[in-house]
């Protein structure tokens, strides 16, 4: 089956500005290659500076790659222009890690969640809030939140808003960049059963960026791990947790907080 | 106070100190060019409301002032005559607003003429003077304000928006002009421009000039806000709902700099109004009979009209209590903007 | 060390390129060519016209027609004035001194007074010394320049106390030499005066927010946890850790000081630069006013580059940036 999402070789190099006069170069990609298949999960999973982020933000089209190419549905992403990935874009949803950031402070609920809806013009007024309220309450919040402002909202709660936004664009691929890290177990849990519902019904891509092992084994099917820019290793979710080749895995695997057998030393009378 | 009730309080207070300019034709009792040619220099008459012979008058009123006898230009009231004060009646006609043909003023007297704030060397009454020469500098100092804003919102937003080369070469253009000491600047500005020029034409000039020289640093301001708005995470999502630049911009950016704007035009008001005050006083700016703050001090080069006749010198003061509002304003949007900011850390630290 | 003040020589000199690319481009792209104007002048002679049309190189594309006036430019010939029928330099040389004469001492004066005055507020941050100087400045803040000019000049003739405008009594020329500095430090002290006045505020309140800033950083509170003494705190951690944006400060005060010292040079009769200028305005003397504001662009860049090397001396976060390099 040919494969929504085909990378080859994506590489990204910023040039770092903390000196002006001895220019460096930081390489946050570093030929990175994969390919997820039509309603998928794949897991990348990677510690802080790995160059997940850049990952997420190159394949959501938001930042133009330094090298490599990337296909979605066939077309090279890479190469394109401007103003055709204005027209992709919509279909590349990225969830962002800090949700507090990635919604308008200023705006109210509705306005945040109908924003992508306004801006492809296509549907009138009452089909855009239609739309809007029913996937507000498929994330489970009420409609009657709908005109106060987004600061008002609990974490999980605009976690929760930021997907129904990004939703409203029926994409076919989700990308989740630590979306759900910042949130605590419980809600975790909950908006994860919403998504694996929404992948179930919609037939959805997801790329799932975390650092968190279970989390990914929980959700993905297929699991890349990187390291420094690269992807060390790739494979099924069961093998990569269970049997990791490469040392950053099992450094993310031992990173993994268990109960110990005791906590605490048993009281003795 | 809190923040919010402060800014309340200094637009009422700046609201009420410019409706007063802006209706200047009803306060003020006179036509501003009208001359009264036999009453040069006359002092500011006093209103009473107890007369000579201690009788009380509802009606406050002045007297009329006379030659202190073998002097010729110093007066006395005469207060034999008594001229009353009254209120809404038909005087000379104006404009409201500019447009709208009037004859009420607040208070007046057909026949016998009364100067609250004395006369100036052609008998023009000051107060009318006054009132009306608040128009052209306030409103000069309002437009040239909005003008550069506007001027600097576009350069900065350009340069912090689309970065590159673009934003190197603004900014150092941006340096350039905050290099310069603005009077000389102003001065330089205004010398290649035409010396006499009709009142209107001065009026849109000295904006023109004023703008010219004040873009850099709002641009600077701007270019620094929209850099660090652009890669909020709001603007990238908005981007990747397939927004246009001009969408993100008006729609994402310009909320994000509007605090910073309003801080900047309750800073650069009242400096522009003073740089009108400035041209005009040295005469490069809205020539006579037209009156403006600036041209009515004017005069005051003369030292023995600095000297005789202490009331030229309050055109100088009429500044201080609109200052002191807008002083206010940008103080208290200050604190208010800063506040903004904390409430948004904590916010991020919860999340 | 080295490498930093030549950058910031290097920029100094990037303003001054600058400003005389944007004064070169006023010249030659005014509405109608000034060399027009001047041909219908009837006080200027055809051979000066010449002479100027051939330094100006009319006929010579942009870029080699700047070239030939910077090159003018740096043999000291800024430019003709037509009122006075002679070169510029040296008129505006003598103007320009009594300028800088008024500006550097106003300068001293207003630091000499906003340093203490601010720190002295921010350490009394909110108690009554804090609230009256801030009070007092907030008063001072109102009263527009114009307005502050002419009232001590009101003062003056009223009272007799200082000489109304100008530099020098008339009979300056027999004064002993100990004299004549009395003579010029009364002629001096209203214009001064006003000019501080007017930079004051804005300095007391930039120092106080600045040093009040550092007052309390975390850092401070852990030094005075330490047990360092309040006098040491002071100066050896809060002034230096202060001194970047006062750095800044200072470079706005001599440009504000210059601009100040145009209108009130005006008003006082001090014969600088202000009234040269206006006038050479009223007459249309153009390349006065370019030369000007060539003046007073060199002055404040030397003053902003006086600026960095005093930030090099009193801000250690520099002198270890360039010493890492």
């Amino acid at each position: 089956m040919e494969p929504i999402l085909k990378v080859e070789n994506l590489t990204k190099r910023y040039a770092k500005r903390n000196s002006a006069r001895t220019p460096q170069e930081f390489l946050a990609l570093d030929s990175v290659s994969f390919a997820v298949s039509a309603g998928a999960t794949l897991a990348i999973v990677g510690e802080s500076g790995s160059g997940k982020s850049t990952l997420a933000s190159c394949i959501a089209c938001l930042e133009p790659p330094t090298a490599g190419n990337f296909w979605f549905e066939g077309r090279n992403l890479a190469q394109s222009a401007e103003s055709e990935l204005r027209k992709i874009r919509p279909q590349i949803q990225l969830i962002f890690p800090d949700s507090a950031s990635a919604l308008s402070p200023r705006w109210s609920i509705l306005d945040i969640a109908v924003e992508p809806l306004v801006l492809q013009g296509k549907l009138g007024r009452k089909e855009r809030n239609a739309r809007t309220f029913f996937l507000l309450e498929r994330v489970g919040l009420a409609a009657d939140m709908a005109e106060r402002p987004a600061a008002e909202l609990s974490g999980g709660q605009r976690q929760r808003l930021a997907i129904a936004r990004a939703l409203t664009l029926d994409p076919k691929i989700l990308i989740l960049d630590e979306a759900l890290s910042a949130l605590d177990c419980s809600v975790q849990a909950q908006i994860a059963n919403v998504l694996l519902e929404l992948q179930a019904s919609r037939g959805m891509t997801f790329l799932f960026i975390t650092h968190d092992l279970t989390m990914a084994a929980h959700l993905a099917d297929e699991i890349a791990v990187m390291s420094r820019g690269r992807i060390v290793e790739q494979g099924p979710s069961t093998k990569i947790v269970r049997n990791p080749d490469h040392d950053a895995t099992r450094q993310l695997l031992a990173a993994v907080p268990r109960l110990p057998r005791s906590p605490w030393p048993a009281a003795q009378p | 106070m809190t923040r919010r009730r402060k800014i309340v309080f200094w637009l009422f207070v700046l609201g009420g100190l410019h409706g007063i300019v802006l209706c200047a034709g009803f306060f003020a009792p006179y036509d501003p060019v009208e001359q009264d040619r036999i009453n040069p220099y006359l002092p500011p008459m006093h209103l009473h409301i107890v007369d000579a012979e201690k009788h009380l008058h509802l009606r406050p009123f002045v007297y009329a002032s006379r030659l202190r006898p073998g002097t010729f230009d110093q007066y006395v009231e005469d207060i034999r005559q008594t001229r009353p004060l009254k209120f809404f009646v038909a005087g000379a006609p104006y404009r409201l607003f500019g447009f709208l043909p009037a004859r009420l003023h607040l208070f007046g007297d057909g026949k016998e003429r009364i100067y609250l704030l004395g006369t100036d060397a052609f008998g023009r009454d000051q107060l009318s003077r006054l009132l009306f020469g608040g128009q052209i500098s306030l409103f000069s100092g309002l437009l040239g304000a909005g003008f550069t804003l506007s001027i600097g919102w576009c350069i900065g937003a350009a340069a912090g928006y689309y970065g590159g080369w673009r934003d190197d070469m603004l900014m150092r253009l941006v340096e350039l002009f905050l290099a310069l000491p603005w009077l000389y600047l102003l001065f330089a500005v205004r010398a290649f421009l035409p010396l006499t020029v009709n009142p209107l034409k001065a009026f849109f000039l000295i904006i023109a000039v004023i703008a010219a020289v004040g873009w850099a640093r709002p641009a600077r301001l701007v270019r620094g806000i929209v850099l660090s708005a652009k890669e909020r995470d709001f603007v990238r999502a908005a981007r990747g709902f397939g927004a246009s630049s001009f969408y993100i911009l008006r729609r994402h950016i310009l909320p994000e700099t509007s605090s910073v704007l309003l801080t900047q035009a309750a800073i650069l008001i009242p400096q522009y109004v003073l740089a009108e005050m400035t041209l005009s006083f040295l005469g490069l700016g809205v020539p006579e009979p037209v009156p403006s703050w600036g041209n009515l001090l004017s005069n005051l080069q003369q030292y023995s009209v600095l000297v005789s006749y202490w009331w030229m010198y309050l055109p100088a003061l009429v500044m201080a209590p609109f200052f002191l509002g807008y002083l206010g304003l940008a103080s208290a949007l200050q604190e208010s903007s800063d506040a903004y900011k904390i409430e948004k850390r904590s916010l991020g630290s919860l999340a | 060390m080295m490498r930093y003040l030549l950058r910031r020589l290097a920029h100094a000199f990037f303003l001054i390129i600058g400003v005389s690319v944007l004064t070169f481009l006023f010249t030659t792209l005014a509405p109608g060519n000034y060399f027009d104007e001047m041909r219908l002048n009837p006080q200027i002679a055809p051979e000066t016209l010449a002479a100027l049309r051939a330094q100006y190189q009319l006929d010579q594309p942009l870029a080699i027609r700047y070239a030939s006036w910077v090159n003018s430019v740096l043999h000291g010939e800024i430019g003709f004035s037509f009122a006075y029928n002679s070169p510029v330099a040296p008129l505006l040389l003598v103007r320009a001194k009594n300028t800088l004469l008024l500006t550097l001492t106003a300068t001293v004066v207003a630091w000499a007074i906003a340093l203490p005055l601010g720190v002295w507020s921010a350490e009394r941050l909110g108690r009554l010394p804090d609230r009256v100087i801030s009070w007092s400045t907030a008063v001072l803040l109102v009263i527009p320049d114009l307005a502050l000019a002419l009232g001590l000049l009101v003062l003056a003739l009223r009272t007799g106390w200082f000489p109304a405008g100008g530099m020098a009594s008339v009979d300056f020329k027999s004064l002993s030499s100990l004299n004549r500095i009395r003579d010029l430090a009364r002629h001096m002290t209203l214009p001064v005066v006003a000019l501080v006045l007017s930079t004051l505020p804005i300095l007391v309140r930039h120092v106080r927010a600045a040093v009040a800033d550092v007052l309390h950083a975390p850092f401070l509170l852990a030094a005075e946890g330490h047990g360092i003494p309040p006098r040491t705190l002071l100066y050896r951690y809060a002034l230096p850790a202060a001194a970047n944006p006062l750095v800044s400060l200072f470079g706005f005060s001599i440009g504000a000081l210059l601009s100040g010292s145009l209108l009130i040079e005006v008003v006082m009769s001090w014969p600088g630069l202000g009234p040269f200028l206006l006038e050479a305005i009223l007459a249309r003397d153009i390349y006065v006013v370019i030369g000007g504001v060539l003046f007073s662009t060199i002055f404040l860049a030397a003053g902003n580059f006086l600026a960095d090397v005093l930030l090099y001396w009193v801000d250690p976060r520099i002198r270890t940036e360039s010493a890492s390099r």
